[in-house]
């Protein structure tokens, strides 16, 4: 795992992977774990073709990409190959993001950050089910990496493509402002108060708007109107019009719930993921990297639409905060729990959908353990970062301090 | 566990779906019915007599069927399998429905083999299937397509009929698809009448992997036998202690009990219950249908056998016809599946069973313990234990808040490093044996010499293991490898039963057994034992994970039980079971 040949030799196997043809692979593109109707591979080919034979693709409900998927696969054809390449760029942008948080050129851990990321089985499992979710992933972490290395104009381009394929990681636009103006190195040991300037994060913050404009004139463009694209890809992570099982909380929510209900509801969840942006800015304002960090836990856990691809790539990211490892209190219950959720989440599904004796509480209940493992982890990441601060001095010294409350 | 056959932890059956009014109607099966079933069984015994080949018994039914009016065919398979070709021939026949267009279906069968009784042929079963046929046809009430289907052999022609009707027709399968169709199946009833005559009716009812039929199925047939066949009504073919009170004395295990306890009533009930438990978790934790109703239950249809137990007297083909026509023309009833009552239970006696929440936490309980015992060797293994010596003593008595007093000795805990990537190296290493091993044991080499193969195979995964179980690193600012994989294999266990506890109670409750006390007394005693002791376990730990290896008729069953019938449980104890208790076995060889 140290030698320098380890990441390109698994990045040569991942590439071989798309040449393979697995008998299980079949059955993945179907899996209500790996792709939600926003990320499903078979509604993207009908989109396209669709779009190919001069049907608006957004009219029937089916397509709820991004418009620019849709550019990028009219362009290069879909085939399994750019999702392993979308993989290992994905790995490279971790492996990066790694390297300016250490301040240093190569390092003895690069194997197991990368691999990290493309052995990640919540990773690579939605990837070879060919679910859009790997590209959206990919946007993230190259997003995090330019805020990383200090390159602000690819960064918010990054982001604002990321935030045109999934409007949820929306989240993460004031984290990567701050990051862009302060460094990445980590400081959670020491935390001191935001020192970056705020005429630069306002300077950003319009750089950011003009590349957003010009991508939705983009895909308007593209699409050949406005309203249709925006109202099914972002309207339908705002008002949920597909109740597809997934392993999230939001879908069993809104099909038990009265019509009536619906909009405070939706504007209840949807508030719900921005609240924590603030809190969590705020209080790790000294180390905005690790804020991204805990806004993506927050996604992976109560994001509308969520497959395993979300929790996934925090956990990926885990790779690169070594220095919180020691203060984690529950590590291995989280690892628990999340095995269990993900024996439980297709065991459940199939006793619901294929065998027909179980019914959707049963679903509902292995993806409550999902939950319960995604709060675990951000719990427990929050808890160590802060920690972290206080230190962990000698014994002697560790008495003179007096907990006054835990 | 072993509290489950107790009676008063088990509930009456009822009826939940309001739709299926079973035993509520007038039957019109009669003696003329009955010369059809007699005179179809007379051609029969024929074919059976002349040794006849399956195209010959499947033609003959055919046309009889034809000859009814019935659209009728016959279907040709060939299963492929790591031990050989198996092919025969179905034939079914299609009643349309008068009512509706064919959109629902349900099916009665029979095959030509019969296991559980004494005669090898389920000739009256076939019988009656086709005397039905004809008498079913005369009424126009049915709203639902009623399908025929004699399937050859015992479980291979239903599947080789079923996935061809689905459209799921796997590679080792060769058939053509059926020339007749009709709609969503949504019961079937399978009969199994090798008798003479019968004097009980049993159900058998649980399908591949596990799975059971909804208890209202059941539960309505047991009442149509009561009421309107006149038929006692049992699980199995097991009768109950007050059906025959002579007899029961012999075969009971307490038949050499004092008498107050071999008269004991509770004690007979509880035996009974014991037995009838015993069955359901031989069926069901292998996940091997005990009919061939349980294949119907991969295709979501809820099926049951009826058996006809064999005796001399009193009934026949009367009162059987009268229940399947009461029984067909109730589920004929449904409006939608059926879905209200009960898919988790134990039929612990026929009129009674038991929730999910009364036998569930027996084996969740196990699992937990597993669960803790797995987190304190984590635990543990984050800490080190050492005894202060006399000159940290004054150090520590300043005040260090982790130092104690224990008796007068000073204690001090300290925190250790705990490496992760070995174990968990360990872990998939020998799992990805697991799968390995279940390859080879697929392949035709295997099959042609059991013993030669197997011993070899057995060789290696216990030769194997070692690999993981390097030198021990004495530093003691490091945690044992041994304590760390006795944690994760505990934890691991732990949640493969709790997982499986719902899916397929029986599996989880014998993995409780059979991983519980070999993985928990795994580890390793502080006085570090000698070499031979620990070898001789570690042996001990390869043949409880891998010595089944030997039993030659076993592995073959299971082994075609997956190819052919996509059981679960020959791959689930090579990849899983075997593994984990290679795993605890590893452990134990560490000092």
């Amino acid at each position: 795992m140290e030698s320098p040949l380890f990441l390109p030799t698994l990045a040569a196997c991942r590439l071989l992977l798309a040449w393979v043809q697995l008998p299980v692979l079949d059955g993945l593109q179907l899996d209500h774990q790996l792709t939600s109707p926003l990320t499903s591979y078979f509604r993207l080919k009908e989109g396209l073709w669709l779009y190919h034979h001069g049907v608006d693709p957004y009219l029937g409900g089916v397509l709820k990409h991004s418009p620019l998927f849709l550019s990028l696969f009219s362009t290069v054809s879909p085939g399994r190959v750019a999702w392993a390449l979308s993989d290992i760029v994905g790995a490279w942008a971790l492996v990066r993001i790694w390297h300016s948080r250490q301040q240093l050129g190569q390092s003895r851990r690069d194997g197991l950050v990368g691999a990290a990321y493309l052995l990640n089985p919540y990773i690579l499992l939605p990837s070879l089910a060919s679910s859009t979710s790997t590209f959206e992933n990919a946007v993230v972490l190259l997003t995090l990496m330019f805020a990383a290395e200090g390159r602000p104009s690819p960064a918010l381009l990054a982001l604002a493509l990321s935030i045109h394929l999934s409007l949820s990681t929306s989240l993460l636009l004031v984290p990567v402002l701050m990051l862009l103006v302060t460094s990445p190195t980590s400081r959670l040991a020491s935390p001191r108060p935001f020192g970056g300037s705020y005429w630069m994060v306002f300077k950003y913050a319009s750089e950011f708007v003009v590349y957003w404009s010009v991508l939705v004139c983009a895909a308007s463009i593209m699409a050949g109107g406005v309203w249709n694209w925006m109202h099914e890809s972002w309207g339908a992570s705002l008002i949920l019009p597909d109740l597809t099982p997934n392993p999230g909380l939001w879908w069993y929510f809104f099909t038990e719930m009265f019509d009536h209900f619906r909009p405070f509801f939706l504007m209840v969840f949807s508030t719900h993921l921005a609240i924590y942006i603030m809190p969590v800015c705020i209080k790790f304002q000294h180390d905005a990297l690790y804020a991204a960090f805990l806004l993506l836990g927050i996604l992976g856990t109560f994001k509308p639409y969520l497959t395993l691809a979300d929790p996934g790539l925090f956990l990926s990211m885990f790779a690169v905060f070594p220095e919180i490892y020691p203060y984690l209190r529950h590590a291995v219950v989280t690892a628990l729990l999340h095995a269990h959720a993900s024996l439980l989440l297709p065991l459940f599904h199939a006793l619901w959908v294929i065998e027909g004796r179980g019914n959707a509480n049963f679903y509902y209940a292995a993806s409550l353990v999902m939950g319960v493992a995604g709060g675990a982890g951000i719990v427990d990441a929050c808890f160590a970062g802060m920690r972290i601060a206080i230190g962990n001095g000698s014994e002697a010294e560790r008495g003179k301090w007096e907990v006054v409350q835990q | 566990m072993s509290l489950i056959p107790i009676a008063s932890l088990s509930q009456g059956t009822y009826i939940d779906e309001n739709a299926l009014q079973p035993a509520q109607v007038n039957t019109y099966w009669n003696w003329q019915d009955v010369h059809r079933a007699d005179q179809y069984l007379y051609h029969l015994e024929g074919l059976r007599d002349r040794n006849s080949t399956s195209e010959e018994r499947a033609q003959f039914i055919r046309n009889e069927l034809a000859n009814l009016g019935l659209r009728a065919a016959t279907q040709n398979y060939t299963f492929t399998a790591s031990s050989g070709l198996l092919s025969g021939v179905n034939a079914y026949a299609i009643m349309a429905s008068p009512r509706t267009p064919s959109s629902e279906a349900m099916v009665i069968s029979a095959t030509w083999r019969s296991e559980v009784g004494k005669e090898p042929y389920n000739l009256r079963g076939i019988s009656i299937v086709l005397a039905l046929a004809a008498f079913l046809k005369n009424y126009s009430l049915w709203a639902k397509d009623i399908i025929f289907v004699i399937g050859d052999g015992y479980l291979d022609g239903m599947q080789a009929w079923l996935n061809a009707y689905h459209g799921t027709i796997p590679p080792n399968l060769e058939t053509s698809l059926l020339e007749y169709t009709s709609g969503v199946i949504w019961t079937a009833l399978n009969i199994d009448y090798s008798g003479h005559s019968f004097s009980h009716l049993g159900v058998f009812f649980e399908g591949l992997n596990g799975r059971l039929p909804n208890q209202d199925l059941i539960n309505s047939v047991r009442l149509i036998s009561h009421y309107t066949g006149g038929v006692p009504f049992i699980v199995y073919d097991h009768l109950e202690p007050n059906d025959f009170p002579d007899r029961w004395q012999t075969t009971s295990i307490l038949a050499n009990a004092p008498d107050f306890i071999r008269q004991s009533p509770q004690l007979q009930d509880f035996e009974y219950r014991a037995k009838n438990i015993v069955r359901h978790i031989n069926y069901q934790a292998r996940g091997k249908p005990s009919g061939a109703h349980g294949l119907y239950h991969k295709f979501r249809i809820d099926a049951i056998t009826l058996f006809a137990v064999p005796a001399t007297g009193p009934h026949g083909f009367l009162a059987l016809g009268r229940i399947v026509e009461s029984a067909l023309r109730t589920t004929n009833n449904l409006l939608e599946r059926l879905h209200a009552s009960f898919f988790f239970y134990l039929f612990t006696s026929p009129g009674t069973f038991m929730k999910i929440g009364k036998f569930l936490p027996s084996a969740v309980l196990v699992s937990a313990a597993m669960m803790i015992s797995g987190l304190g060797d984590w635990v543990n293994a984050g800490w080190l234990h050492e005894a202060v010596t006399e000159n940290d003593r004054e150090e520590a008595a300043a005040g260090g808040p982790s130092s104690k007093i224990q008796g007068k000795k000073m204690v001090r805990w300290r925190m250790r490093r705990r490496p992760l990537l070995r174990p968990i190296f360990t872990v998939l290493g020998t799992h990805v044996m697991g799968l390995l091993a279940f390859n080879l044991m697929r392949s035709p080499i295997f099959v042609e010499n059991h013993l030669a193969a197997s011993l070899l195979l057995f060789g290696a995964l216990t030769i194997l293991p070692f690999v993981f179980a390097s030198l021990p690193d004495r530093t003691p600012e490091v945690a044992p490898f041994s304590l760390l994989l006795k944690s994760f294999n505990l934890c691991l266990a732990s949640i493969v039963i709790s997982t499986t506890s719902l899916l397929n109670f029986s599996l989880a409750a014998i993995l409780a057994i059979t991983l519980a006390v070999p993985l928990m007394y795994s580890s390793c005693s502080r006085s570090s034992p000698p070499r031979i002791v620990s070898l001789a376990k570690y042996v001990t730990y390869s043949f409880l994970a891998w010595g089944w290896l030997f039993l030659r008729d076993e592995v073959k069953q299971a082994i075609w039980n997956w190819e052919v019938l996509g059981i679960w449980f020959a791959p689930f104890i090579c990849i899983v079971y075997g593994p984990l208790v290679t795993q605890a076995g590893v452990v134990s060889l560490q000092p």
